[in-house]
């Protein structure tokens, strides 16, 4: 009896502990994030989008877009950046040898024809069968290619491309007119000292769209939906902002993310032999950026720019929380000297201690929690209070955070102006502590487990895309 | 202690559900407010625009129902002004907006240039420049002495280079602010030519940017006063500014001498080899064959491809390209001219 009480007794204040570390710098990063919203409030940012639609003011950007078996989203997506308000672009879809029509799709969709091509091999990737070119839109390339995965398929994209900068996009993200315009502005106006820089990501169910533009958002009726809205809000005002003002961003989304070619070719490319590609070639550049002691910076923009389909069931939900928590995992420990390291200055010291305690072993102390909560209810006696003061600090990290992020999301960006949707959503946030909170850190749980016995099998999200997804919700 | 603990984390969350009901009824009504403010702004939109359109483009008669009442009138009036100034160009409107604006508008920005609020004061500058307020132009160099901001501040340079260039010449020489060379671009495109060619006469005091941009404006402005000027920035000490003028040069597209380009065929800098083999697109190929021929036998990719593409651009380009694969033993250059000469035939 006398070691339950001590194990108890240890456990619930390591679990205590972490929680007030966590909780503290969520707030931290809250508040920053507060102060730094708070200056952009109602700045008109048309003037910035006007002045800058001039190629003369602007560089230009080659549009990667990977797909894999996306017969159902291509199009949208690629109509998405054709209306894309931009001065020089070109489209690049690298179709991965898909297994259903894709490919067909595409060409017939944008008439495309076989063109010859010079390819400059700047990253070594599977073979390219064919190149078309539109013969509608001249800046919309089709490149056929062995199937490698998505990575090779970036990295071919990055060999085809003929820009200094390029931006990967999801085969089922729908960008706002003026996405690019935005995430690019840090590079314009640092002159390049900025290197490569992510946009805000949205949940898409529920918004109503037209040849690839959404024109009204609402909030979905699926309840596991809202919750992701949510989650994704407290991700951007309790992390990315905060981080990316330091310097420190080790994840920008592979949805949407702009960079600077000459740096991520000098980083490798995309490593096709990871899950988390995204993140991989963003530490990657960063190691760059130290080593060899440069003044660059890789930023997120808070602005929303990309609009994503989110899972609407458990089952998918599963598979992508499991394979993102992997990734993470994975990535962390492929560069896990450079945790601590003083060669890699703040990335060392704050940005992997951060990313290692609260992003990926966070989900096995919290669930510990949950299930410490469940034993002490049986156990009964002193642990009751224990219990109690964690289920209490679950609250405020849960339910108070959730509830600040929406308030503070609505005051500042305007993206759910309706009040009912305002109350739908925080109504909801009182129940995710009981819910969807413990189903997602099962879930990245197992990922950490996965990783640990190198399982790696791709969940693939069932896709039915966006446009058609409105009518189904 | 921890029964303690646990009433502080009562209090607490207590305390911060509070704080955030607050801040949702503050924001509910604020939304309220807004809906307001919209009302009003939508239905000035809809009882003047006709008035509004009339009185610019048609000559009605100036009716006193379009002062603005308030800042949500303000706003409508703003919508109206910029849908117009965006997409017509028309100095007669133009001159009303203008006069209309310094008569009737002004107050409103005056007053908002001394908000408290970052954005208030950065909206009322952006609108100052855009209706040309020229009325408020001491205003704002008061309003520079304040502690103001690197965006603010640029938005002054904006202001001085529309309403006063002499005065903005005096400050962007001797501003420290380092802009983007975007940036610097925006204000220096707006100047009148007698104005911009200044630049040119102290270059050299000039930072790194501010050179890159005067070359890059220059350029896009297509003067042939300035086709000299940047000649002889060829001659610069900065290997950077001679890439930059070839680059203004190869936009500019009159080539009516060769000699200043031809020593760098030779430039030990591939990016200057690249330029000249794209400015002797303008160029017809008798005179220009030997050195692309040169180039096309370039140690970088990216001039030999660029030679190759310039060389197939003329009428007998492909010809000399077939020549050059059957009489040349350079295998990445023969490959180059392959591909290149496969491409145009393909096409």
């Amino acid at each position: 009896m006398k070691i339950i009480d001590s194990c108890m007794m240890f456990f619930g204040g390591i679990i205590l502990f972490y929680m007030l570390f966590v909780i503290v710098s969520y707030c931290t990063m809250f508040i920053i994030a507060m102060l730094d919203l708070r200056k952009r409030y109602r700045l008109d940012l048309s003037e910035y989008d006007d002045a800058h639609i001039d190629a003369f003011y602007s560089k230009p950007v080659s549009l990667l877009v990977p797909a894999y078996n996306e017969e159902v989203g291509v199009v949208d997506t690629v109509y998405s950046l054709l209306n894309l308000r931009y001065p020089q672009t070109e489209i690049i879809i690298i179709n991965d040898g898909s297994t259903d029509q894709t490919l067909q799709t595409v060409i017939e969709h944008f008439q495309m024809k076989p063109i010859n091509k010079i390819v400059r091999t700047n990253i070594p990737t599977k073979d390219i069968k064919q190149i078309y070119e539109s013969e509608i839109y001249k800046n919309c390339i089709l490149v056929d290619k062995e199937n490698g995965g998505k990575a090779d398929a970036l990295n071919v994209g990055i060999n085809v491309s003929q820009y200094p900068y390029f931006c990967s996009i999801d085969g089922d993200s729908i960008l706002d007119e003026k996405s690019l315009l935005r995430v690019m502005k840090p590079i314009i106006l640092s002159d390049g000292e900025v290197i490569a820089a992510g946009g805000n990501i949205r949940i898409a169910n529920g918004a109503k769209m037209q040849f690839g533009s959404i024109y009204e958002t609402q909030l979905p009726s699926n309840y596991l939906v809202i919750m992701q809205v949510i989650e994704y809000l407290r991700a951007f005002l309790m992390g990315r902002i905060a981080l990316s003002k330091f310097n420190l961003v080790l994840i920008i989304s592979g949805a949407f993310s702009v960079f600077s070619k000459k740096w991520a070719v000098e980083a490798g490319g995309y490593s096709t032999n990871i899950i988390g590609e995204d993140m991989e070639l963003v530490v990657n550049i960063h190691r760059l950026i130290k080593e060899k002691k440069e003044n660059k910076r890789i930023e997120f923009v808070p602005d929303p720019v990309c609009w994503t389909e989110a899972p609407q069931t458990l089952g998918v939900l599963r598979n992508q929380r499991r394979r993102w928590h992997q990734g993470l995992f994975e990535s962390l420990w492929k560069h896990k000297k450079m945790t601590l390291n003083p060669r890699y200055g703040m990335i060392g010291f704050l940005s992997f201690p951060y990313f290692w305690l609260v992003e990926c072993l966070g989900p096995l102390v919290e669930l510990g929690g949950y299930i410490y909560i469940v034993i002490a209810f049986f156990l009964g006696k002193i642990y009751y209070e224990v219990a109690l003061m964690l289920l209490l600090l679950f609250v405020i990290y849960g339910v108070i955070f959730s509830i600040a992020a929406i308030l503070f999301e609505s005051w500042s960006m305007n993206t759910y102006p309706k009040k009912r949707e305002l109350l739908r959503m925080i109504l909801l946030a009182f129940t995710e502590i009981f819910w969807y909170r413990p189903l997602t850190l099962f879930w990245r749980c197992e990922g950490l487990l996965r990783f640990v016995l190198r399982k790696s099998d791709w969940g693939n999200m069932k896709r039915v895309g966006i446009a058609e997804k409105e009518k189904s919700v | 202690m921890i029964k303690l603990t646990v009433s502080t984390l009562l209090a607490i969350i207590f305390f911060l559900l509070v704080v955030l009901f607050i801040f949702l009824m503050y924001l509910l009504v604020q939304r309220q407010r807004e809906s307001y403010f919209e009302k009003v702004r939508d239905r000035y939109l809809q009882n003047y625009s006709q008035f509004w359109y009339d009185y610019l483009f048609n000559n009605a008669l100036f009716s006193i129902v379009l002062v603005p009442r308030g800042s949500a009138q303000v706003e409508a009036i703003e919508k109206i002004f910029s849908s117009y100034l965006k997409n017509i160009r028309n100095e007669q409107v133009e001159l009303k907006i203008k006069q209309f604006s310094n008569q009737y508008l002004k107050a409103f920005y005056e007053k908002d240039l001394s908000s408290k609020r970052w954005s208030i004061r950065m909206n009322a500058l952006y609108r100052i420049a855009d209706l040309q307020i020229d009325e408020l132009l001491t205003k704002c160099q008061e309003f520079e002495k304040n502690n103001i901001t690197d965006e603010e501040h640029f938005q002054l340079l904006k202001i001085y280079s529309l309403f006063q260039p002499d005065l903005f010449m005096e400050k962007i020489k001797n501003s420290n602010v380092n802009y983007a060379e975007s940036e610097y671009r925006r204000l220096f495109i707006l100047l009148d030519d007698n104005v911009f060619i200044r630049f040119f006469h102290d270059f050299n005091s000039l930072s790194a940017k501010m050179q890159f941009a005067v070359i890059d404006t220059a350029a896009v402005k297509r003067n042939m006063e300035y086709l000299d000027e940047l000649k002889k920035l060829l001659h610069h000490d900065t290997p950077e500014i001679n890439i930059r003028a070839l680059k203004g040069l190869y936009e500019i597209g009159i080539i009516d001498e060769m000699d200043p380009f031809v020593p760098f065929v030779t430039s030990e800098m591939w990016e200057a080899r690249l330029m000249v083999a794209k400015i002797f697109k303008h160029v017809p190929l008798t005179y220009t064959y030997s050195y692309l021929e040169q180039l096309l036998q370039d140690e970088n990719w990216w001039v030999r491809s660029q030679a190759a593409k310039t060389i197939v651009e003329d009428r007998h380009g492909i010809a000399k390209l077939q020549q050059f694969i059957e009489s040349s033993n350079d295998q990445y250059a023969i490959e180059m001219a392959q591909e290149i000469a496969a491409r145009k035939e393909g096409k």
